[in-house]
């Protein structure tokens, strides 16, 4: 048939519950769960160091600074006790009032270096800071009493306490500052142990979260190779019970081919047999009756005619019925001679002009090879004159070693054989494949048909069924 | 006076019946055996060697073509008329190469079957009247499609004569006797027709001659 009515089978899709699915999702969470975690432990790492390399800094100015404001106060005390001493000693002041000042300005900026020291120090560092304060206003209330002694006075007791109070008192203030120094570093190594702590604590941290990586991915990797492992069982299992089932599918239609061709016979027999033969008994029981019929009766020999024509009738359908069943050509004659036979009858109905050539060298073919080629004509035929409207059409046999073909061309409008698959194209391609035999479908639209079969065949036994 | 003694084979016990009272109604025929298959009808054909052995063509076991084959070639004065429902020139040709004498449609068994029985009883030919169209349309078709002609008309009229005498049944003596005609003569007409009509054989020949209605 030219007209398609293939059904498209739909492939039910799996359900969403299925293994296969379930499967998909845990390995799509696995590996999104992977990938967040070596995000995470990418951006904590990172934002870690950031907070190290911040604390580092804070670290290093608190020390910095530290050690800064402290030698500032040094400093400033040197140069006061330095001024202070020279002025003591000098013997030639340039005034006292200037004095006064020059020495008050420099214990204003030791006061000022004092307070200017960070005040994130300690308390023992504030304490130490305090010590030198006090030990400084001791001192600034010694030397203004001294200062606002009489020059003569003041030059006559410099000297003592110069070498026993200012000198011990500065050196104690260097000590004191030496601590703060002192506890300062320490301040600063231990900042640094804290920074190295931190730090390995981090790095623990870091390998801890790229170990965990390493075993979710090891994990992930051998759950992917079960899955794939496992699907490739699955597909091999379906692909094999797909042949199977194909397999069994040939087998049935090959099958019901066999069992149609049977029925066929046996309901052409019994119609022929029962029913054809029936009727042709009664035509000439009919014809008898006719002629028993005298002359005089005339209405009634009007009558018996009626019944043969209406007999004639059923008889000519019952054996057109019968025919098309199961050609009895083909048992009476063999398969050339009813090709012919089917050709003219093509040809008596006017639809077409059929012609067949034969070289063949036997007639000696099985009865499955002639009802398959028989078959075939029939259905091309019929394909050409119903469908394509051929005005021509040819049929040609040959047998070559071991190989029997049977071509079939009609100037029909052809068709595009990879679209168009009717039940009719079909059934001839089942009846080919059953004789193990190969159907070729040549058309293409206003270019008529060529169907050419290819049976194996061994001359005269058997033919090759697989 | 000696009767025609008839074989009916059919493998339908109603056919058989019917044809036999058709038949015995005829006081100068009789019907001498019954066989309901080709075998049998072999068998007796061979142990009652009747005159005329009317058989249908589709028979179990041996069918009409195959058993009028055998019959014919071990006694060729037995003469066979096929009964068939096809007026088709594929059967008509392969029971004429099967050496029957008759060809009888089944429709019209009844109306023709006891002319047929006398004529072959007769030694000549005998097709039923509806065969001769059925052929001639197919022939004249064929000859429109090929583009060929009919060749009768190259025949000159002793051909024709010669034709319809062979197609008949008649052998090269028996119309050498009729025409008044040596029989080397005869053979040379003979074989003249087969060429002029592209013929090969007897039975071919025959065909041609009920397809343009020479005989019937």
């Amino acid at each position: 048939m030219h007209t398609s009515n293939s059904q498209p089978v739909s492939e039910k899709a799996p359900g969403p519950r299925s293994p296969a699915h379930r499967l998909r999702t845990v390995l799509l969470l696995a590996f999104g769960g992977l990938l967040a975690l070596m995000i995470a432990a990418g951006v904590s790492a990172l934002f870690s160091l950031r907070r190290l390399h911040v604390l580092e800094q804070q670290v290093s100015n608190r020390f910095v600074s530290h050690t800064r404001a402290l030698s500032e106060v040094v400093i400033s005390v040197h140069i006061y006790d330095d001024q202070l001493a020279q002025f003591l000693l000098d013997d030639q002041p340039a005034g006292p009032r200037d004095a006064d000042t020059q020495i008050a300005g420099r214990a204003a900026k030791v006061h000022s270096a004092i307070q200017s020291y960070p005040s994130d120090g300690g308390p023992q560092e504030s304490r130490l800071l305090q010590q030198i304060e006090k030990s400084l206003s001791e001192q600034e209330g010694t030397s203004s009493a001294l200062l606002s002694l009489a020059p003569e006075d003041r030059q006559a007791r410099a000297p003592g306490f110069v070498h026993e109070q200012l000198l011990p008192r500065s050196l104690s203030i260097l000590q004191v500052s030496q601590q703060i120094a002192y506890l300062n570093g320490e301040e600063l190594a231990k900042s640094n142990q804290d920074l190295l702590t931190k730090f390995a604590s981090l790095q623990a941290r870091l390998k801890s979260m790229i170990l965990a990586a390493l075993a979710a991915g090891l994990l992930i990797s051998l759950l992917g190779t079960f899955y794939v492992l496992r699907l490739e069982r699955q597909g091999r299992g379906r692909y094999l019970a797909l042949a199977d089932s194909r397999q069994e599918l040939e087998k049935l239609s090959a099958r019901l081919l066999d069992i149609q061709e049977q029925e066929r016979r046996s309901i052409a027999r019994e119609l022929h047999d029962e029913v054809g033969q029936t009727l042709e008994a009664l035509l000439i029981d009919l014809g008898r009756l006719s002629k028993l019929a005298g002359a005089d009766q005339r209405a009634m020999r009007e009558h018996i005619d009626r019944l043969k024509r209406l007999v004639e009738n059923s008889v000519k359908t019952v054996r057109d019925i019968a025919l098309l069943l199961r050609p009895s050509m083909l048992d009476d004659l063999g398969l050339i001679p009813a090709l012919e036979w089917q050709a003219r009858e093509v040809s008596r109905r006017g639809e077409m002009e059929v012609e067949v050539h034969s070289e063949m060298a036997s007639e000696q073919l099985p009865d499955e090879i002639k009802i398959c080629v028989y078959r075939l004509v029939q259905e091309a035929l019929n394909n050409a004159a119903a469908h394509a409207s051929a005005k021509n059409a040819r049929v040609t046999l040959t047998q070559v070693a071991g190989k029997f073909q049977v071509e079939i061309t009609d100037d029909g409008q052809g068709f595009d054989p990879r679209r168009v698959r009717g039940m009719g194209l079909l059934g001839m391609e089942e009846r080919v494949k059953r004789l193990a035999g190969k159907l070729k479908i040549e058309s293409r639209a206003g270019h008529g048909t060529r169907i050419v079969a290819e049976l194996p065949f061994n001359d005269g036994s058997v033919p090759v069924v697989p | 006076m000696r009767k025609t003694r008839i074989l009916l084979a059919d493998d339908h016990q109603l056919m058989r019946s019917g044809l036999r009272l058709v038949i015995e109604r005829q006081p100068d025929l009789t019907v001498v055996g019954e066989a309901a298959d080709g075998r049998e009808a072999v068998a007796l054909a061979k142990s009652l060697r009747p005159d005329v052995a009317v058989m249908d063509i589709s028979m179990p076991n041996l069918n009409g073509i195959e058993a009028a084959h055998q019959i014919t070639q071990i006694h060729s004065e037995i003469a066979v008329i096929m009964l068939s429902m096809h007026p088709d020139e594929s059967y008509i040709l392969r029971t004429l190469k099967a050496g029957a004498k008759g060809y009888l449609l089944k429709d019209s068994a009844e109306a023709d079957l006891i002319t047929a029985v006398r004529a072959v009883a007769q030694g000549k030919s005998f097709f039923s009247p509806a065969v001769s169209k059925v052929l001639l349309d197919d022939y004249i078709r064929k000859l429109k499609r090929s583009g060929a002609e009919d060749r009768y008309d190259l025949l000159t009229p002793r051909e024709r004569e010669i034709l319809q005498l062979v197609a008949e049944g008649k052998s090269n003596k028996e119309v050498a006797n009729l025409l008044n005609l040596s029989v080397y003569t005869v053979e040379t007409h003979r074989s003249n027709v087969m060429q002029k009509l592209n013929l090969k054989g007897v039975p071919e020949l025959t065909l041609y001659a009920v397809r343009k209605g020479i005989i019937s």
